[in-house]
Order: C-alpha cells, then sequence, then structure tokens
C-alpha cells in the first residue's frame, strides 16, 4: 500500500514531498497510541521487575536507608539456612505436577465429552467452568467449610459412610495439608483448560471424524490418531498457561491455611510475602521472588515464542 | 446432513446409553457443584441449625436476615470499593489496551513484534516480583491505601492481557478497509475509533467482562496496597472477615454470596463472551 503512493511520488515531484512528511508522521504515530499503555505497564511491572531483581543483592529491612551490598549472599542463605525455603520449593514443585496433570486431563476429558451437541450441553459447560470465575480466596473460603474438623461436608461424608477413621483435620494435620488445598485450587482450574480445549476442537472439521469412522475407526482410534494430534498446540498453549498460573499461586493458600501448619503449606510466593512483610527481610524476599520468576520462565519462554510467532 | 441425522436418531429413542450418559453427566455435575450448594445452604441458615445438622442438609427455615447483617457489618464497604476499582479501571484499561494493541496491528509499525514481546512479559511475571519495589513508589507518591493508587496498578498490569486479547481481534480485522479508509484521507485516530473499535465490539465486550471479573476477584494487590478496613475490596474483605468472625459461618457465607452474585450474573448473561475472550487470547 505505502509502496503505491511512493510510486506515485515519484512520477509526480510535489506529492513526494507530502508523503515523505506523511512517512515522519506516521514513524512517531504508532509511538503515540503505544504511550499511554507502555508508559503505566512500564512503570507499574518493568521497572519494579527489574528493580527487584537489584534489591536481591542487598541486606535490607525495607525501612532504614542504609542499603549492604551482599551480592548473591542472600541466594545462598536461601540455599542453606532457610528450611522454609525448601519446603516452599517443593511444595511449589508437587503443587506444579498437580497443576499439569489434574486440570489438563480432567479439562480435555470434559471438553471431548461436551463437544458433542445434545440437549443441555451448554448447561453443563457451564455448571463445570463456573468455578473458575469465581475469586480464588472465595474458593479457598468455601473449602475451607468442606474441610471444617466438625461441620464440614468431607468429614461427614466420610462418619455417614462408616468410615470414620479416615475423619481428620484437614488443614490443620501437617503431613497432609496442602493435598486439601490442591484439591480446592484444582476444583477452580480446570474451567480455563475446558475452555480452550473446546475452543480447539471447534477447530477440528466434523468431516476427519466422519472419515475416521467410515474408515472403520474405533472411538479411541479416533481420539489417539485424530483428534489429539490435531489439539496439539491447544494442549501446549494449556500445558504453559496451566504451569505459569500454578506457579502464580498465592491467594487461596492465604485464605485456606495462611502457609500453616507450621509452614508446611508455604509456597515460594507466600513465603516471599511472610520474608519481607512479617520479618522485614526485603533482600531475601526479592531473592525468592527472582528464584520464582525464573522457575516461571522455563515454562513463559516457549509460550511466549509461540504467541509472537507470525505477526 | 449428517447434523440431522445425529439429530433425528437422538430424538426418536433415548437408548439405555444415552441414558446413562446423561446420568453420569448429572451425578458429575452435581458432585461438582456441591462447593456452591454448601455455600448457599450455609448462607441460608440459622446459626444454630448449622452447627446442629451442619452445611450439607435442608434449611429448617430460611433466614434472609443473614445477608441484611452481613451487609451491614461491613461487606457494603467491600461491595462498593469493588464496585468503584472495577468501573474505573476496565474502561480506561480497554481504551489504552485497544489503542495499543491497534498499533501492533494496524499501523506497520517496524518495531511491534519486540513491543510485543516486551507486553507479553507481564502476563507471566510473578506479582511478588513486582510487590517491594511498587511499594515504594506507592509510598513516595502517597498513594498507599487508596483506591486509586490500587486502580493505577490494576491498570498497569491488565495491559499484557488486554493487548493480547485486542490485538488477536484486531487481527481478524481486514487490512482492505483500513487502506480503503487511509486512500479516503481519514486520520489514523479516526479509523481507530471509527472503524477498527467498532469492528472489534464484540472483543470490547469479551475483554470488559473478563478483566471486570479479574478486578472484581484480584487479591494479593488489595492485600498489600490497601491497609484500613473501609478501603478494603470484596475479596480482601471476606478474608479479613473470615478471621474476625470464624465461627459465624451463616454471615460469612451469607457474605461471600453476596460477592458472587454480581459474579454470576455477569456469567449467565456474557456467558459466550468469555469463550470469545479466550479465544482472542490465543489466536
Amino acid at each position: 500500500m505505502s509502496s503505491v503512493l511512493r510510486k506515485e511520488g515519484a512520477v509526480l515531484p510535489q506529492t513526494s514531498k507530502k508523503s515523505k512528511i506523511r512517512d515522519d508522521r506516521l514513524r512517531f504515530l504508532p509511538w503515540l497510541f503505544l504511550a499511554p499503555a507502555l508508559a503505566i505497564y512500564t512503570v507499574v511491572v518493568v521497572y519494579p521487575m527489574v528493580y527487584s531483581a537489584y534489591l536481591s543483592l542487598f541486606r535490607w529491612d525495607g525501612v532504614s536507608p542504609a542499603k549492604v551490598f551482599v551480592g548473591l549472599q542472600n541466594y545462598w542463605i536461601l540455599l542453606t539456612q532457610n528450611d522454609v525455603f525448601w519446603i516452599a520449593l517443593k511444595n511449589n514443585a508437587i503443587w506444579l505436577v498437580a497443576a499439569l496433570l489434574l486440570p489438563t486431563s480432567i479439562g480435555l476429558g470434559l471438553a471431548i465429552l461436551l463437544n458433542s451437541r445434545f440437549r443441555g450441553s451448554h448447561i453443563f459447560r457451564s455448571i463445570f467452568y463456573f468455578p473458575a470465575v469465581l475469586s480464588l480466596a472465595v474458593v479457598g473460603l468455601i473449602w475451607t467449610w468442606i474441610y471444617h474438623p466438625d461441620l464440614g461436608l468431607l468429614n461427614q461424608m466420610l462418619s455417614a459412610l462408616g468410615l470414620k477413621v479416615l475423619t481428620r483435620n484437614w488443614l490443620a494435620d501437617p503431613n497432609i495439608a496442602l493435598y486439601p488445598v490442591i484439591i480446592a485450587a484444582t476444583w477452580s482450574a480446570v474451567g480455563l483448560p475446558m475452555l480452550l480445549f473446546l475452543a480447539g476442537l471447534q477447530t477440528i472439521p466434523e468431516e476427519m471424524h466422519e472419515a475416521a469412522k467410515v474408515e472403520g475407526a474405533n472411538r479411541v482410534q479416533v481420539f489417539v490418531y485424530i483428534t489429539f494430534p490435531l489439539l496439539r498446540e491447544t494442549t501446549l498453549i494449556v500445558l504453559a498457561i496451566t504451569a505459569i498460573n500454578a506457579l502464580k499461586a498465592y491467594d487461596i493458600i492465604y485464605a485456606m491455611t495462611n502457609g500453616g501448619p507450621a509452614n508446611k503449606t508455604q509456597l515460594l510466593s507466600t513465603w516471599m510475602y511472610f520474608l519481607t512483610y512479617n520479618y522485614n527481610q526485603v533482600g531475601l524476599g526479592t531473592a525468592i521472588a527472582v528464584v520464582l520468576f525464573s522457575l516461571t520462565l522455563i515454562f513463559a519462554i516457549p509460550y511466549i515464542r509461540f504467541m509472537t510467532r507470525k505477526v | 446432513m449428517s447434523q440431522s441425522l445425529s439429530k433425528k436418531s437422538a430424538r426418536s429413542r433415548p437408548d439405555a446409553k444415552t441414558t446413562l450418559f446423561y446420568i453420569a453427566l448429572v451425578l458429575a455435575a452435581l458432585i461438582w457443584f456441591t462447593p456452591v450448594i454448601t455455600l448457599i445452604l450455609t448462607a441460608i441458615k440459622d446459626a444454630g441449625d448449622f452447627a446442629v445438622n451442619g452445611a450439607f442438609s435442608l434449611p429448617k427455615s430460611i433466614r434472609w436476615a443473614n445477608f441484611s447483617e452481613a451487609w451491614e457489618t461491613g461487606v457494603k464497604n467491600y461491595f462498593w470499593n469493588s464496585v468503584i476499582v472495577t468501573s474505573f479501571k476496565v474502561p480506561i484499561g480497554i481504551i489504552l489496551e485497544s489503542m495499543a494493541a491497534f498499533a501492533l496491528t494496524h499501523m506497520h509499525f517496524k518495531w511491534a513484534n519486540q513491543v510485543f514481546t516486551y507486553i507479553l512479559i507481564g502476563l507471566i511475571v510473578p506479582i511478588q516480583m513486582t510487590l517491594v519495589p511498587l511499594t515504594l513508589l506507592m509510598n513516595a507518591l502517597n498513594l498507599i491505601d487508596t483506591l486509586t493508587g490500587l486502580t493505577i496498578l490494576y491498570i498497569g498490569f491488565g495491559v499484557p492481557f488486554g493487548v493480547l486479547v485486542m490485538r488477536g481481534f484486531f487481527r481478524t480485522v481486514p487490512v482492505a478497509i483500513i487502506e480503503a479508509a487511509r486512500l479516503d484521507g481519514c486520520s489514523w485516530f479516526r479509523i481507530f475509533y471509527r472503524i477498527a473499535l467498532p469492528l472489534a465490539l464484540p472483543a470490547v465486550v469479551s475483554l470488559c467482562i473478563l478483566d471486570g471479573v479479574a478486578t472484581w476477584n484480584e487479591f494479593i494487590l488489595a492485600q498489600i496496597f490497601l491497609r484500613s478496613d473501609e478501603l478494603r475490596t470484596l475479596p480482601l474483605g471476606l478474608v479479613q472477615f473470615s478471621t474476625q468472625f470464624s465461627t459465624q459461618y451463616d454471615q460469612l457465607a451469607a457474605a461471600v454470596l453476596i460477592a458472587v452474585v454480581p459474579i454470576v450474573l455477569v456469567f449467565l448473561f456474557f456467558q459466550r463472551y468469555f469463550v470469545a475472550g479466550m479465544g482472542g487470547a490465543v489466536k
């Protein structure tokens, strides 16, 4: 398009000047459109990120004017002297594995079930998606009641089924407290993969399935050889988004266990908060944030590469 | 053709297989919805009823007073604070985001891919990575413990997702339309708000909804940057409410339900936009 203009300009000298001015304006106009968003984003997100990385090299209580440069010592302290850091890291790993397995496979299963149109399929989609629109703090509160030792639904059900031996104070038992929280998080995390898989399934032409069935393929074969390979792209996005979201988990821990009992349910995100805002260990806190960010990058780099392909 | 066939067979005789499928699905849906049902039952129950029979039994009588009591105990404030923050954040954010996305898709901008990558970083960064410097910044600007400060932060953190969604939709606006408008001497600003934005209206609605829900639900920034009780937004207020009135489950459940109702309404009325919006995000 612009090349057409330039060609015309080459023929008529007067317009050549005009179109050059126009080109110069064009060069700066996109920046004008971008400026407000870029400015606020840079100030609120990017600059603090970089500054956090810088702060992680200091020993600082967050209040006093004196920051002591200690190099990588904060990271060394975390690795060698901070037991809770290791608990949090392990919990993050468990959380991540659970997030990559549970919501994704449940979401895929539901998407396949609900992709075919039958009476009420939309209602079922809404029901299974619904928890995803709730605040994680609210999800945490609701599930806290379910796990309540006396009045909670879970223990009542177990008692009613004659399994009283299994009842316990779910969120207060240091050995298992993390898992009830993960189940609550899974409940709210299923919606997004389901939605993305449904969108992915809709791009697969019905004829492909029909053709395979005509050729004599059974349901499992259709899924393994046709549906799943065609969902490859969707699956990669789902896995990346789920992993990134899993590493961001915070609200639900705060609402359900607040890191306890005995710090056994701390995640890097919550332990960062504790160190920074409760113990004034700003250097250690920002160092944890950097560790968390680095872990996120492992999943995020392929994701960003994918999102910025072909423009 | 194939559609009409399958419809016909489904209508004519619901065989055993179909019935079984429905029963299994209804059961799964019921189990899936148990937490929500529990919440509703708790919210309309008398505290005594709850203490004796627990959450999962039909209430002896419906006690609407739980809602008014929760509302007066503080939920009213939390609710209006959330309304204020959301209703400023969402429109302002969408204007900024769609302008940026428009520049990245249609203005023949040389650095478009680099700038987009730069913006995408914000999607993946854990919020913890920004908290300490933001605290210092907000402190210096006297914006700690203000809804204005919180709204500004929300707008900043909303940019990556907003640009992603809007860019996905602007890319579907045919270049020919924009080129034609250019040839007619239309300025870029006019093209943006008279052509591109109206064409992307479904995307704008989708983004409004996704963004509104996300803002309504946000917890950690509110937790760090709001200090006084009367400024708390709903999620923060509810968690606080639960630690203060930890035994008054009826009121707490009523409070949670009040917080959830607007989301449910939005979800029921604009459901298809959730799908469209998320679709735009991965295009």
